[in-house]
């Protein structure tokens, strides 16, 4: 809310520069945003203040309100708004009742009104400081009142209502045209303003447009209310309505406000736009009218909770101040809470109040002490450091992305929908991580960066058949290019599906996790360079090229490689447990095999394993070899064995033994051949 | 040939030695099977008698003092060769060495970590919880019903199926209260979602919130503990200052200031936990009191690493990521 400081000093007397009445605001919980000196042709040197105001505060959504909270902070009197009474000398036409959601409505008749009068200066000087427009003298006047007192206002062409006024819900699909001449259609949960005909506004958010005020207009018929915030709250944000009405009558008006409104409005009025006054028209609904709040503060559980050590008076003393009414009762300090005031409701708020007026910088600091067992908390990071050890750097990408990217990775498209995203690219949570990977890596390669290594971890989400959504915490990486550091002495190296398989089996063996890398099928990666990664039989994740159609897509030209594990799986496994090691020497043979070339890696050693005995220690792939001295088809595969024993030097004919029953047993099953 | 010639050629063919190698073929010709003092010594039967012996005793002599001169030698050529070994080994130290390049942990994510070892090292755990969250967990929970108008003050992303993104950790706090028995001291690091997007805000961010349920937890504590996490993470002694706020989840609310260059800078948000949340949580508030606080880890970052725009960090630029 922005105002002019003169406006305040008209209900405070204070006697400060404009810095420290700032300063005094913010540091009781009404922030200023800023302010800048203002020279007034009316009133002199003055200033605009403009008040960011928390919505628990709807008091001080008006002048009146921040004069309050100013005269407590200094110590001084608050100056009542002034009233002279406009005595009536015309009857009212018009008739009101209202409901239980408006127990109270205060009304006034007008005849004779000339709008082609100007607005008062001074009204006019303020509206434009709180960034009001200037409309006709009518409508000013009551933004005026709304500006000061914080009582919304509204005024109707009187000739243009049809029979009395009343106050009730909407009916089902009920229209109206709003001020603004838009038209909605109401539900029955919307209050309104109606004649015997029609509604003629949306009560508490804002007026309709047929019964609007212009320059054409003989009579008024001027309307104070007060509405429960429950029956405001939410309606403004459905229509998308937010008015300065609605914005006070959500947070609450104070409900003993409305006489003052009307009578203030009647003066102003009729020094500018004149006319007959009718009789003020105070309707009640006694019994729906809020009651005054009775709350106890209790000094001991006060100072605790602060950890201060206030006196009983001083307390009260505060509280005073703000009207609350104060009478001490042993250790409690009971108030009554004034009707302005919607957000004290319980102890804490008016220890709030307390603590605020005692000032929070000048309230005790005392130590926190630690806890004894201080916690390790760094765990999570250790796949992280294994990652950036292997030269990866993390990103951050956004966990809601483009649906065609969410697309090329997730082909049953049962996506999870933003309902309102921020924009059309960001309106998918993803169900990968390797969307926003393959998004960094091509932002980065577009900016001359070649030879990348990233990862990331975060969450991805599934729906899953019920509707629900299952979050899965995953770590996942890219690697393209060659290998990150080129050095003077090597050539450089292209990062291939073994780079990648490596980098990932030296994590599971820091984390002490057996996994096993098997073949797959994926839409979206390379169907012949792809594995799935299991362990203890759970599959925990994948890794692989990139499949051509997707690189294809992303209009690349080059491999890209990609991963995934599931978090949950990673968690460290065993404990190391020592083990005592042989110190007899160790055996070794060299043996290549011709097999054919769909044998795989693993199913050779499955076998040689079943027969190398329990003296094998080692085994190593160390060459694959296809070409000359091969027939077509096959491939030759070396490995490399070593045995030892617990208990004795093996000699020559041992190890021959166990060679010669892996060679039978590798040509009986796969065929395998010996290379000499 | 008589010895004093035989001794003559012996020390000059020593001398002249180039390399061990050399010193081996000059010692056999001397002192090997078929050496020169080999061969004299066999022509010593035919002396007679009274010179053989004067004879033999030079001889031993001479090839004593061979042998010595040539294990010399040998001593001065294994010197000399090893030093031409090693001056032939030269390279040139300047080259740069052979590495593994590292890669970089995100600054967000650094930001966090020493947050968070922050406040392990006094007693506080980790706790975190979905994304996808409820309106229960997200709000209700947190003392704002539903149409509140504090609503407003966080503009929500829904998903379809009526579920919402998380906008702000607390939901973690309220999961922690009602599966664990205070005392309690967590800290919810984690993504939150706010549909914003310009120069200071993106519709993702990083928060961390902090909760201390204990006998006895108080405001002042509450200042006590902000000001020594505020100095740990800047290095040095920070000038705060605690300014009354609202949220609807803490009674009393503040929020905390730090003097930056010549004005102040909004940080962190804090407050008593609201009684009306810890009776939710079915916590006993006759026994226990709570604080907490939470604060945005971009903010923080930027602030830390004088990074001027919040969107950098989700560009994941190498040549913004490779400066941390």
């Amino acid at each position: 809310m922005q105002f002019s400081k003169n406006w305040l000093k008209e209900f405070v007397d204070i006697n400060i520069t404009t810095e420290e009445l700032c300063e005094q605001l913010t540091m009781a919980g009404l922030e200023v945003d800023g302010y800048k000196s203002f020279k007034s042709k009316l009133t002199g040197q003055d200033a605009i203040i403009n008040l960011d105001i928390t919505p628990n505060r709807g008091d001080c959504f008006s002048i009146l309100g921040v004069a309050r909270e100013v005269a407590v902070l200094n110590n001084l009197k608050l100056k009542q708004p002034s009233v002279i009474t406009i005595s009536s000398t015309v009857d009212s036409p018009t008739n009101i009742s209202v409901c239980s959601e408006a127990p109270r409505y205060v009304g006034r008749y007008i005849k004779d009104v000339d709008l082609s009068l100007k607005t008062p200066a001074l009204v006019a000087e303020r509206l434009k400081i709180s960034d009001h427009r200037l409309i006709d003298p009518v409508v000013d006047i009551t933004n005026y009142i709304l500006l000061e007192l914080g009582q919304p206002l509204h005024a109707f062409d009187h000739d243009k209502l049809e029979g009395d006024i009343n106050v009730r819900f909407a009916k089902e699909y009920e229209k109206l045209t709003l001020l603004d001449e838009t038209e909605i259609t109401l539900n029955t949960d919307c209050l309104v303003i109606a004649d015997t005909k029609r509604p003629i506004a949306f009560a508490g958010i804002m007026g309709g447009f047929d019964s609007a005020v212009t320059n054409k207009t003989k009579s008024i018929y001027l309307e104070g209310a007060y509405f429960k915030p429950q029956v405001i709250r939410g309606k403004a944000r459905r229509f998308g309505l937010q008015t300065d009405a609605s914005l006070r009558f959500e947070r609450g008006v104070d409900f003993n406000l409305q006489d003052l409104a009307i009578k203030r409005a009647s003066m102003l009025l009729n020094d500018s736009v004149g006319g007959k006054f009718g009789p003020l028209q105070v309707v009640e609904e006694q019994k729906s009218l809020p009651k005054q709040n009775r709350v106890s503060l209790n000094i001991n559980k006060t100072n605790s909770l602060l950890g201060s050590k206030l006196s009983k008076t001083k307390v009260k003393s505060y509280l005073n101040g703000l009207g609350l009414s104060p009478k001490i009762n042993e250790e409690n300090i009971d108030t009554l809470i004034p009707s302005w005031r919607y957000d004290l409701s319980i102890e804490a708020d008016l220890i709030e109040e307390v603590a605020r007026l005692e000032g929070y910088n000048e309230l005790p600091t005392e130590p926190f002490k630690p806890l004894l067992n201080n916690k390790e908390i760094s765990k999570s990071n250790k796949i992280s450091n294994l990652l950036v050890s292997q030269g990866y750097s993390e990103v951050i990408t956004y966990s809601f992305i483009d649906e065609t990217d969410a697309s090329l990775f997730d082909t049953q498209g049962n996506h999870l929908n933003v309902s309102n995203p921020i924009s059309q690219n960001m309106g998918v949570m993803r169900s990968s991580l390797w969307p926003g990977l393959l998004n960094t890596y091509i932002g980065n390669l577009n900016n001359g960066e070649e030879n990348q290594k990233i990862f990331e971890l975060g969450s991805i989400f599934k729906q899953d058949k019920k509707g629900g959504v299952r979050e899965i915490k995953q770590v996942g990486g890219l690697i393209a290019g060659s290998d990150v550091t080129p050095q003077w002495n090597q050539n450089p190296k292209i990062l291939d599906f073994f780079d990648l398989k490596g980098d990932l089996q030296a994590i599971f063996k820091n984390l002490r996790i057996d996994a096993s890398f098997e073949e797959t099928s994926s839409p979206f990666l390379h169907p012949g360079k792809s594995s799935q990664i299991r362990s203890k039989n759970k599959l925990i994740g994948w890794m692989g090229v990139i499949h051509p159609d997707v690189i294809n897509h992303k209009g690349l030209k080059n491999e890209v490689l990609v991963f995934a594990l599931n978090l949950e799986a990673l968690k460290e496994k065993s404990k190391i447990q020592y083990k005592n090691f042989s110190r007899y020497p160790i055996s070794q043979r060299d043996l290549a095999f011709v097999v054919e070339n769909r044998i795989s890696n693993t199913q050779i050693l499955k076998l040689i394993k079943a027969k190398a005995g329990q003296e094998l220690v080692e085994i190593r792939t160390f060459d694959v070899y296809q070409g000359e001295n091969v027939p077509k088809g096959k491939k030759s595969v070396a490995f490399n064995l070593k045995w030892q024993s617990r208990s004795k030097t093996l000699i020559d004919e041992d190890v021959d033994e166990v060679v010669k029953k892996i060679v039978n047993s590798l040509s009986k099953e796969i065929k395998a051949e010996l290379r000499s | 040939m008589d010895i004093t010639s035989i001794r003559k050629k012996a020390i000059d063919a020593v001398a002249s030695a180039f390399d061990l190698k050399d010193l081996e073929i000059v010692y056999k010709s001397f002192l090997g099977k078929n050496g020169e003092l080999n061969n004299l010594l066999k022509t010593l039967g035919s002396l007679p008698d009274d010179q053989r012996k004067d004879a033999g005793q030079s001889l031993n002599l001479l090839k004593k003092e061979i042998e010595d001169i040539c294990s010399q030698k040998q001593r001065d050529l294994v010197g000399i060769e090893s030093e031409r070994k090693l001056k032939s080994e030269k390279i040139d130290v300047t080259l740069p060495g052979v590495f593994q390049k590292k890669g970089t942990i995100h600054p967000v994510t650094q930001t966090i970590n020493s947050i968070s070892d922050f406040f392990g090292s006094l007693g506080f755990e980790v706790a975190s919880g979905p994304e996808v969250e409820t309106d229960y967990y997200n709000f209700e929970a947190l003392n704002v019903p539903a149409d509140h108008p504090a609503k407003d003050m966080h503009d929500t992303f829904y998903l379809g199926n009526g579920s919402l993104l998380r906008t702000h950790t607390s939901p973690v706090q309220i999961r922690t209260m009602e599966q664990q028995e205070p005392p309690l001291r967590i800290i919810c690091p984690g993504r939150v979602y706010r549909k914003d997007s310009d120069l200071t805000h993106t519709p993702m961010f990083h928060q961390i919130e902090g909760l201390v349920l204990e006998q006895g937890a108080s405001f002042a504590q509450l200042k006590g503990l902000l000001n020594d996490f505020l100095t740990d993470f800047f290095g040095q002694e920070m000038e705060l200052r605690f300014r009354p706020s609202y949220f609807p989840f803490t009674e009393p609310s503040a929020e905390v200031d730090i003097r930056w260059k010549k004005g102040w800078l909004e940080i962190l948000g804090c407050g008593m936990v609201h009684p009306n949340v810890l009776k939710m949580a079915g916590i006993d508030t006759k026994k226990y009191s709570g604080f907490a606080f939470g604060l945005g880890a971009e903010r923080m970052a930027m602030l830390k690493y004088n990074i001027p725009d919040l969107r950098a960090f989700f560009e994941n630029d190498h040549r913004f990521l490779k400066q941390f």
